[in-house]
């Protein structure tokens, strides 16, 4: 019960070419701001052999913004992030989420990278090692079976990150470096609903940016939490709002709900009848939302109360 | 006219906390200290069959391995319910009891041995709640404890039958409270060393109460009391969670005489919550009578809690849960059944309002929703209710002073109630509740016939003052209180005040920081002894000066004939002048509480008895997100009749602190097990609020100035705690209409109930058209 750090090699590349070099060796991890890490370190939730700090590459600490898009490097701040005026001005929903994550502290120091990459989070998961043992493990470590829905054969934690649906309603792409090159992936692609292996990174690979097509219409974040500061989403929702020929369609992105961000597919535009329209956009947030027993607050709590933020926040970009 | 007393003062030991000077336990020289490490129950209850240390002892660096073997007495706070051993013996109650523990030269090393330590225990079945554990066919906890009922207390005063026939309105209600914990700041740490060529012991820790530490050390150690030395160093918060001895004291302890050295035992934040006793789940249920007036009648009242697996302030708790009751408003009346119930998770104890909130969250939500019944406003209704001091209540407790009346005025006025309560816009609602507290308990719990409280002063060659106080201050500002009572007396610069505590070898023996009592006990021995030092010093002015006594006046750091101001004898001149006749000078002053104010002789007659209740009053105003649940708790209007501020300064943070933790418990607070494991054991999961939800907080002092308090004074840190809990509920049902008996109020609680009340509201709409 002693929250002792494990013993681990720490490299410190300066380079992305170095970081990918020092990623290969055999149980390597990345560590960025180390909000999520550190704090699995010392509950015995991670032993890596080495760790990669990637605070010394200045090339991943970039926001480039010009009329063709914006580029956000991975090791921008959640802080920088916040309170940059381009990112304001365009992607307001990216704004909101940064400045909603955790409290200020941990915004001071955490990233977007790592933001984008938070750990999936369960009741049965975040533990002491004795509360775990005491508990036979779980199915996402060192353990056989998922607590939270027994039967079933995959992992349900949650994924928990904030900014992930705020860039996905802007249609972000993510910029990955490793063994084998660069490579780019629509963000939305990048996880899978396995709380166990939640994102696509293959052993060695990092990401090194968010890449941002010049928005569509206004946007913005909403988070259900019990307190106004510190917590993790119970559940948060993106919303952007475009204007087309057709009339006002909304693209809705969620997470905490499930084990990994998820968009809500909105085919019809905004109707002559508001209220029916969304009162139809509540009930499919409802619908497409699956979360689980992974907090202590009922998940048909968080279903409710995100699919009733989703509809305000819809009615708050017309 | 008072000189230094009655203005806001900083607390003297502030400076070292802000910049981070002060030492916490933690933070000793813990350079030749091994690590000490304890190894936990994995499970709820069991047998324990085998606890096989060998590998560990013979892994290299760890230096001791202890288990329940090396301590057969038991212990506890309350003499005769002492049924903890430091590390469990033949069974384990709770998961996170300590099994056993190592010392190493790491902590890495001391993981590995716990790792190695071999423990068989035959599962027996687990009760986590009050419902279980006393259910026909329960698991029992402990021998001679069937149903697992620790204590039941039945009280009755007056004649309830008659009360309720004399009723115009009875309403019974069952309010659930959830179980919270303290979250002090400071997790738990303590540093043992022992001296094998003295045999002696050292005890350095985190506690409230460094006179009980050193009574239990002595007895779980089989030590004379005379080798056993406890100190205690800067405490970073303690609420309760401190006031008893605590298992990692004794364990720390016996590992360090095992060694023949030193051992630092700091635990981590989950095993601070592990080893728990905070409030207990409470359950409420409660019948009141009113008159169309709005007077009590009558008030039955039946109080269950889950204790969790040890006995430890239990019979306090449900004592004082009972008691309060009477002391705050004129109820006659009274029935009163408690049953404090053995559960298998981290023992209960003491937390801040001990024994009242819950009880007290019930009677005031109770009372605002008959008012709406009877059509009586709130205010109107307590003031319906009010005593007039002095008197003694129908459990014997003693009354001398009561600002109520006051407290009540001035929320009311200060908060706008009368013009903005019903006018504000949907979703936002005013509530209000009262509520008191002891200033100190007129029995203490090891009852050995010494005053409740003794100061010592001493006066030196040099002029300064130095006061030797037992007194743990806690973060409350106790040590500045003492140095506040004895410049006033003495009519000195408070830097010409030293304040030395809490090292057994040094100061004065107390019995430590709980129920209020040390401004009221120690605050009025400190005056004591300052009283007895002044008189030296008058006497030695007066020789020098050629006139009586009678005839000197001290004021501003010197002393003169009274109406004759030219012959000035400055402090440090008569102080020399008074060791010339005695040299260093040392005085003592005592504190013993009246006989009329240990309360009545019915059994368990002495808990609730006190010299002197707080009062207060408070207003919240709540805004409500109806589609999330989500409360905003907007501003809170809050007095307290503290008798006399002391310290103004101290009183206002006193009160904010209160209100402020009222708050969590109010809003969302709350320990959370998954069959005994808890999911809580963080500050990321034990959601108390952040500054985000915490509202501004308008504070007024009411002075009602209590005939026997130190300068009028009455305790300041609790009474104003359980008034918000049921302010908060209240203004929910003003707000939404919506009445719930649960705390915390969670935004899923009260979403949940919301839609309920709805769909309830809208039936009965269909059902009133359907009959048109």
């Amino acid at each position: 019960m002693s929250e002792v750090m494990p013993d681990f090699q720490l490299a410190r590349p300066t380079t992305l070419d170095e970081a990918v070099v020092a990623l290969a060796t055999p149980e390597a991890r990345i560590i960025a701001g180390g909000t999520d890490l550190n704090v699995q370190l010392r509950m015995g939730l991670a032993a890596p052999a080495t760790l990669v700090d990637l605070s010394l590459i200045s090339a991943l600490k970039t926001l480039e913004s010009s009329t063709s898009g914006t580029r956000i490097g991975a090791g921008v701040t959640l802080a920088d992030l916040a309170s940059d005026e381009r990112v304001a001005a365009y992607y307001p929903a990216i704004t909101e989420a940064a400045a909603l994550v955790a409290g200020p502290t941990h915004r001071e120091v955490a990233t977007l990278g790592g933001n984008l990459c938070l750990d999936t989070r369960c009741l049965y998961y975040n533990q002491s090692h004795w509360w775990r043992k005491s508990n036979d493990y779980c199915l996402k470590y060192q353990g056989d079976i998922c607590h939270v829905a027994p039967k079933g054969n995959r992992c349900r934690a949650a994924y928990s990150g904030d900014l992930a649906p705020a860039l996905m309603v802007h249609d972000a792409r993510l910029e990955i470096i490793g063994p084998d090159g660069i490579r780019q992936v629509m963000l939305a692609d990048f996880y899978r609903e396995d709380g166990a292996d939640y994102i696509d990174l293959k052993p060695g690979e990092m990401v090194t940016a968010a890449v941002l097509p010049p928005p569509k219409g206004p946007s913005g974040y909403r988070k259900i939490r019990v307190r106004g500061a510190v917590d993790f989403p119970l559940a948060g929702v993106a919303v952007e709002a475009e204007e087309t020929k057709d009339g006002k369609r909304f693209t809705i992105a969620l997470t905490g709900t499930n084990s990994c961000p998820i968009m809500v597919d909105m085919p019809d535009v905004l109707t002559d009848d508001p209220n029916a329209f969304f009162a139809n956009l509540n009930k499919a947030v409802q619908k497409a939302v699956s979360p689980q027993r992974t907090t202590t607050i009922a998940p048909h709590y968080r279903r409710l109360s995100i699919a009733a933020m989703a509809a305000r926040l819809a009615r708050e970009l017309v | 006219m008072n000189k230094t007393i009655g203005k806001p003062v900083p607390l003297i030991d502030g400076v070292e906390k802000v910049t981070g000077k002060a030492l916490y336990t933690a933070d000793l020289d813990g350079r030749e200290a091994l690590v000490g490490r304890i190894l936990r129950s994995p499970v709820s209850h069991g047998k324990i069959r085998r606890i096989d240390t060998t590998k560990a002892g013979a892994l290299p660096g760890v230096m001791a391995v202890v288990t329940g073997d090396d301590c057969d007495m038991t212990y506890g706070v309350i003499p005769i319910a002492m049924n903890e051993y430091p590390m469990a013996r033949e069974k384990v109650r709770y998961r996170g009891e300590p099994i056993a523990a190592v010392a190493a030269l790491d902590a890495e090393t001391a993981e590995q041995a716990l790792a190695l330590i071999e423990v068989v225990i035959d599962e027996l079945p687990a009760v986590y709640t009050s419902a279980e554990a006393r259910a026909a066919d329960a698991s029992q906890l402990h021998e001679k404890k069937p149903g697992n009922l620790e204590r039941d207390v039945h009280h009755s005063f007056g004649d309830i039958a008659q009360g309720f026939a004399a009723a115009d309105l009875v309403r019974e209600e069952v309010f659930d409270c959830a179980e919270i914990n303290h979250a002090q700041m400071e997790p738990h740490a303590a540093l043992a060393e022992y001296d094998p060529e003295r045999e002696r012991l050292t005890l350095h820790s985190v506690t409230q109460v460094p006179f009980y530490v050193h009574l239990t050390l002595a007895r779980c150690l089989g030590m004379d009391s005379s080798r056993v030395r406890v100190v205690k160093p800067f405490v970073g918060g303690g609420f309760g969670a401190r006031t008893e001895t605590l298992n990692f004291e004794i364990i720390a302890a016996l590992l360090a005489r095992k060694v023949g050295g030193k051992v630092m035992m700091q635990l981590t934040r989950e095993e601070s919550f592990l080893t728990h006793r905070g409030r207990p789940q409470t359950q409420v249920k409660l019948k009141l009578g009113l008159t169309k007036a709005g007077k009590i009648t009558g008030v039955e009242c039946e109080v269950t809690m889950a204790g969790g697996a040890y006995a430890g302030y239990g019979l306090v708790t449900i004592l004082y849960a009972g008691a309060l009751l009477h002391g705050i408003y004129d109820v006659p009346n009274v029935k009163y059944d408690g049953y404090r119930v053995y559960t298998n998770t981290p023992p209960c104890g003491a937390m801040r309002g001990h024994g009242t909130v819950d009880v007290r969250h019930a009677f005031e939500c109770l009372l605002d929703r008959m008012a709406g019944e009877l059509g009586l406003d709130p205010f109107a209704l307590r003031r319906a209710n009010l005593l007039a001091a002095p008197m003694f209540t129908a459990n014997d407790l003693m009354i001398n002073s009561y600002g109520l009346d006051e407290c009540l005025d001035k929320v009311e006025a200060a908060s706008g109630w009368a013009e903005r309560r019903g006018k504000l816009p949907a979703g936002s609602g005013l509530g209000m509740a009262c509520s008191h507290y002891v200033s100190g308990a007129a029995k203490p719990v090891h009852w050995t016939g010494e005053p409740h409280a003794v100061v010592s002063m001493k006066l030196d060659f040099d002029g300064s003052v130095t006061v030797l106080t037992g007194a743990s201050d806690i973060g409350q500002g106790s040590t500045t209180i003492v140095a506040l009572a004895a410049a006033e007396v003495l009519s000195i610069d408070l830097n010409r005040v030293r304040v030395v505590t809490n090292d057994s070898v040094i100061t004065p023996k107390d019995n430590g920081s709980y129920s209020s009592r040390v401004t009221f006990m120690v605050g009025n021995a400190a005056i004591e002894a300052a009283k007895e030092l002044r008189a030296k010093l008058v006497a030695a002015a007066a020789k020098k000066l050629e006139v009586s006594p009678e005839e000197i006046e001290c004021e501003g750091e010197s002393f003169f004939i009274r109406g004759a101001e030219q012959s000035v004898l400055p402090f440090h001149d008569v102080a020399i002048a008074a060791l010339a006749e005695e040299g260093t000078i040392t005085v003592k002053g005592t504190f013993t509480t009246p006989k009329e104010a240990q309360g009545g002789r019915h059994r368990g007659g002495a808990v609730g008895s006190t010299m002197g209740f707080s009062y207060a009053a408070q207003v919240v105003e709540v805004s409500i997100d109806e589609d999330t649940g989500q409360i905003s708790v907007e501003k809170v209007w809050a007095a307290l009749d503290c008798g006399f501020a002391i310290n103004p300064l101290a009183v206002e943070g006193q009160i904010e602190g209160s209100v402020w933790m009222g708050l969590g418990q109010g809003l969302s607070e709350e320990t959370v097990y998954q069959d005994g494991l808890p999911v809580h054991a963080g500050l990321m999961d034990y959601r108390f609020p952040t500054i985000a939800e915490s509202p501004p907080i308008d504070v007024q002092i009411v002075e009602s100035i209590d005939p026997l308090g130190p300068f009028g004074a009455k305790e300041a840190g609790e009474g104003a705690l359980s008034g918000f809990p049921p302010a908060l509920v209240n203004a929910v049902a003003d707000a939404l209409g919506l009445e719930v008996n649960f705390l915390p109020v969670t935004p899923d609680r009260v979403l949940a109930a919301l839609m309920k009340y709805r769909r309830a509201l809208a039936k009965k709409q269909s059902k009133k058209e359907a009959g048109k």
